[in-house]
């Protein structure tokens, strides 16, 4: 059974979802961040062997999603890829097939730095492009967090992180970061690391653990 | 030969028989090892034969090549070899060629080749991965392997086995002679370096090198803790010892009690400024610094640890202290042989326990160094990610044809029984990522051209040269003085845990952690203030066999009341009140103890086997109790024996017990005990750095190799994931048995244990053999609970406050949820 937590973030309920995403009941809309499709491949041709498959395994996760939410907007915010893509890749197609099974979605893209040059193809993947920033309810929507950003909104870019140790163990989870109005996402993609260390002040942080999201004790140093 | 024992009369050596054997055997062609104890002249006893051969017969090209196992050695090698070059009358004509050496120099070294070059197996390995190797290596008489104890066993020595069988490819009547400390099984040592095909001659010095061991034993035996491992207790002692000798070198087990050792050393001599303290973390300048000052004589005391274990004549160390026990025979000798490096001199080595039982430990090794029984070191087979590294090397190295190179590895111990089917899968690796099932599109490293293998890929080339080796590094941060000045490298885990502000102990200091940036730690000295002393991992090397088993001889001995000798004296009165409350320990029976406490029933195994293994046989007999009866366990273990807690006794009847205790299916029920796939994904992060599946980075624009360690686990996980017959899981696995639980030595413990007696003891109160357990329980935990329920169970520890404190060194504790 999965658990997820609720917050209350500008006057809005968000749902933070253990699938790694943010679910937003009121608006039926699904937020994820840190997608980084096409990873495997820039690595393969780099020489460094990593089987292909992820991205398929990315787009199942996203439809399971998809399923359970019944989410109608699909938000991404910022690196829906890792590279553009070049002649002769695959996985490209991957997606446009995904998307061709999901006609009745709307799916929108706030631009992260992997998302530049990648010109035809967020058309024939038929995705709206918001460019830098989008705002729903007041709530702004954007890749990067900045430090002079004030109003309340939600982000990702941090790959956020957090150890835990308790004596001999030691685990690594994924997390979602709060500080005041603002949220940061953990990485939706699975191949992409995890930044324990970041610049965001957070006062409020849940990991990921199996398919629960749990809410961490404020006085653990990560 | 008469030139050479000129040389050495004058210098008022003696010539040694086997030193001439040696001469002889290289002159007539043979291949071979020379094993000997340290200090008695093995240098020559090798070197000697090229000497005579080259004023024979002056090399032309690059004739020569002396394998180093570290590249600190390689100076001092290169220095001495040609002293012996000159002493002869010929010309100093032998080049370094390690990781150090910058590119000007090397191409000098291309276009010029030396008649002689010392190197490491790294950089041998990066010598067959250019276009020319063939010939620039093809004109080599023989192949000299330094301290090839050191390699064998280890990913390294494969990769130099490889290496080798390249070159003998190269030149089928290439000489390869081995030098070796003394070990159990020198006669398999030459086989693994030579190859199967060749034969050798394995030349034994005979020189009979004296070994005074003497303990260091407390005045007030009351007050000598059970449990315990800092041993500062003993400061007093080692302070009038290191007043009697000119210079003595002091040896710890770990770097974290080095650094304790020189602190406090250092802050109670009349001469501070002579005390120096070296250890692998320390700054490579100041370590050669510190050596150089030892050699000349001007240093009163090195605090150290295994850093300088190795090589390095050292002639004017007068004695040699080790703190702790060594753990293994071969290890007290080679630390032995530091002082009085001169053939014809005794050793002398001062042995300090840091508790009781230790006591016992060093008579046990005293007695084995007397009988010349040494540990025998097991070589490695079948790393297919050592083989990969060496396939895209060769690739490289002018390309390969298949059928030739299968043979080629077939030629080499580590890949002797390389099966077709292994081959087939590595030659897919290299080519296409994996098998054809397992889609890898758009990936090549190694390409087919009429039926060579090559490497096309400029920048896959220049990446491969980058990751060529096979030690991993951890990721480690400089710590540098904010106002200039480089002290060393600690483990990022380490520095990560401290806070501006705190203070540490490093390098021999007190320091105040200033900041971390990018790989740097700033610091300053610290004032005052509670420091921490870093915990470096690795290290902790169990109780060899062959030392456990000398300790349950002396406690039968004992218990018999045969043999009195006084080393023992001190911890009598100990060893009677464990015979009187329970019964002492022997080769024969299995002594198992069992009582009750506030904390629950306490059940105590002691076959002494060593740490490793009885973290293995603390899980796997848990497991097994509990799959016949349901219940939890928590579970400590030391290098003598395992403690079992739950909340209601076991009903043990010696039956039952050797049922649980079988070796049948014992890899099964050993996976299904422990977390395997953790520990396997943990392994994974050497395999996939050797193997080339995760890549460090270059020079200067080094990737933080944190990052490295996600990528290498998440690799691990895609692997796992869609290519799960993936053989380098395989080999992760299999590592995790071997070398983190000693798999073998495990199985052969247990089948001891089926034909020894079990002593099962009701025992009213905790034994002297039971408490040092007891005393290190509660130090961590890890289970097989559901990973949820697990971290659910980690937060809410930390929520109430109940942190538990650290693991120490030596002690292990897990709980399972049977």
């Amino acid at each position: 059974m999965t658990v997820s937590a609720r917050i209350d973030l500008g006057g809005h309920r968000l749902e933070l979802r253990p699938e790694r995403a943010l679910f937003w009941p009121e608006q039926r809309t699904l937020l994820v961040a840190d997608v980084h499709l096409g990873k495997d491949q820039v690595f393969r041709r780099q020489g460094l062997a990593v089987p292909a498959g992820v991205v398929g395994e990315e787009l199942r996760r996203l439809d399971q999603l998809l399923d359970t939410t019944r989410a109608e907007r699909l938000i991404v915010l910022g690196d829906w890829v890792h590279a553009p893509p070049r002649s002769g890749d695959r996985w490209p197609l991957e997606v446009l097939e995904w998307r061709r099974r999901h006609r009745g979605l709307s799916v929108e893209l706030v631009q992260g730095n992997h998302d530049r040059l990648l010109g035809h193809w967020l058309r024939e993947w038929h995705m709206v492009d918001h460019a830098e920033r989008l705002v729903i309810g007041g709530l702004s929507l954007v890749h990067e967090w900045l430090a002079d950003q004030h109003s309340a909104g939600v982000s990702g870019h941090l790959h956020p992180g957090v150890q835990i140790r308790s004596g001999h163990e030691r685990v690594r989870l994924p997390a979602f970061l709060r500080g005041d109005d603002h949220l940061v996402l953990p990485a939706f993609g699975r191949f992409t690391g995890l930044m324990e260390r970041t610049v965001f002040p957070a006062t409020q942080r849940w990991v990921i653990a199996g398919d629960s999201v749990l809410s961490l004790p404020p006085k653990i140093r990560a | 030969m008469h030139q050479l024992e000129t040389l050495f009369s004058e210098r008022g050596w003696p010539v040694f028989d086997y030193q001439r054997r040696a001469w002889a055997a290289y002159a007539e062609g043979w291949s071979g090892l020379i094993h000997a104890p340290t200090g008695s002249g093995k240098t020559l006893a090798a070197w000697g034969g090229p000497l005579l051969e080259a004023m024979d017969n002056p090399p032309q090209a690059l004739s020569y090549l002396w394998i180093t196992p570290l590249r600190a050695l390689a100076v001092d090698t290169a220095g001495s070899l040609n002293r012996a070059l000159s002493d002869l009358g010929l010309d100093e004509s032998v080049a370094l060629r390690t990781g150090d050496t910058g590119a000007a120099e090397r191409v000098r070294l291309n276009k010029q080749p030396p008649p002689t070059l010392v190197t490491t197996p790294e950089s041998l390995s990066l010598m067959l991965s250019y276009a020319d190797s063939g010939r620039r290596l093809g004109s080599l008489r023989a192949v000299i392997v330094d301290e090839w104890h050191e390699l064998l066993g280890t990913k390294r020595g494969v990769l130099l086995e490889l290496a080798l069988a390249r070159l003998r490819a190269l030149n089928p009547g290439l000489r390869i002679w081995g030098l070796s400390a003394t070990l159990g099984n020198v006669d398999q040592a030459m086989a693994v370096l030579l190859g199967p095909a060749k034969r050798g001659q394995c030349i034994a010095g005979e020189v009979e090198r004296q070994i005074e061991i003497n303990t260091l034993l407390p005045t007030e035996t009351e007050s000598f803790p059970l449990a315990g491992r800092s041993g500062l207790h003993q400061l007093p002692g080692v302070l009038r010892a290191l007043n009697r000798a000119g210079s003595t070198l002091l040896f710890t087990n770990t770097r974290s009690q080095a650094e304790l050792w020189f602190r406090a050393i250092e802050s109670v001599v009349p001469w501070p400024d002579q005390v120096r303290l070296h250890h692998g973390s320390i700054d490579r300048k100041q370590r050669l610094e510190t050596e150089t000052l030892l050699r000349t004589g001007q240093l009163r005391c090195v605090v150290a640890t295994s850093s300088l274990d190795l090589g390095v004549d050292f002639s004017p160390v007068e004695q040699v202290i080790q703190v702790g026990s060594p753990k293994g025979i071969a290890r007290l000798i080679q630390r032995a042989g530091r002082s009085g490096h001169r053939p014809g001199q005794p050793s002398r080595l001062l042995c300090v326990p840091t508790h009781a039982l230790e006591i016992l430990e060093i008579a046990a090794a005293r007695r084995q160094v007397e009988l010349r029984r040494v540990e025998a070191r097991a070589p490695l087979t079948g790393s297919l990610d050592v083989a990969a590294q060496h396939l895209v090397s060769c690739a490289l190295g002018g390309g390969f044809r298949a059928e030739a190179m299968y043979r080629e590895l077939r030629d080499t111990h580590a890949y002797a029984d390389l099966s077709r089917q292994h081959w087939g899968w590595l030659m897919d690796f290299i080519t296409r990522g994996g098998p054809a099932l397992s889609a890898y599109p758009g990936f090549q490293r190694v390409i087919e051209q009429d039926g060579v293998y090559k490497v096309g890929d400029r920048r896959i080339a220049a990446m491969h040269r980058m990751s060529v080796g096979t030690i991993t590094a951890d990721g480690h941060l400089q710590v540098r003085f904010v106002k200039g000045g480089s002290l060393g490298q600690i483990e990022e885990r380490f520095l990560t845990r401290l806070r501006p502000g705190d203070h540490f102990l490093f390098a021999g200091r007190l320091l105040r952690l200033e900041r971390i940036r990018d790989l740097v730690a700033w610091v300053r000295l610290g004032r005052g203030g509670r420091p921490a002393v870093p915990r470096w991992a690795g290290g902790r090397l169990p109780l060899s066999t062959l030392l456990a088993d000398a300790m349950l001889e002396l406690l039968a001995a004992a218990a018999d009341g045969r043999q009195a000798k006084d080393d023992l004296t001190p911890i009598r009165p100990l060893l009677a009140r464990q015979a009187e409350q329970s019964a002492l320990p022997g080769p024969n029976h299995l002594l198992v103890e069992q009582t009750i406490s506030r904390e629950g029933a306490h059940m105590y195994l002691f076959p002494f086997a060593g740490r490793l293994v009885h973290e293995g046989l603390a899980a796997l007999l848990a497991w097994r109790i509990g799959r016949d009866e349901p219940r939890s366990f928590s579970m400590t273990v030391n290098d003598y024996g395992i403690e079992l807690v739950c909340d209601r006794p076991v009903q043990l009847d010696p039956a039952r017990l050797r049922t649980w205790l079988t070796p049948e299916r014992l890899a099964d029920d050993i996976m299904a005990s422990l977390n395997a796939t953790e520990m396997a994904r943990h392994r994974f992060r050497d395999i996939a750095r050797v193997a080339g599946l995760v890549f460090q980075g270059y020079p200067g624009r080094q990737k933080r190799t944190r990052q490295i360690q996600a990528s290498s686990g998440l690799m691990f996980d895609m692997l796992s994931e869609h290519d799960p017959d993936n053989l380098l899981l395989a080999q992760a696995r299999a590592e995790v048995l071997e070398a983190e639980m000693e798999l073998s030595r495990l199985r052969s413990t247990l089948s001891r244990i089926q034909q020894q007696e079990f002593i099962i003891r009701q025992t009213e109160r905790l034994t002297p053999l039971a408490f040092p357990l007891w005393a290190d329980r509660l130090r961590g935990q890890l289970s097989t609970e559901d990973f949820q329920a697990r971290v659910q169970r980690m937060l809410s520890t930390l929520e109430n406050g109940h942190m538990p404190s650290r693991p120490a060194a030596g002690s292990a504790t897990r709980a399972v949820a049977g």
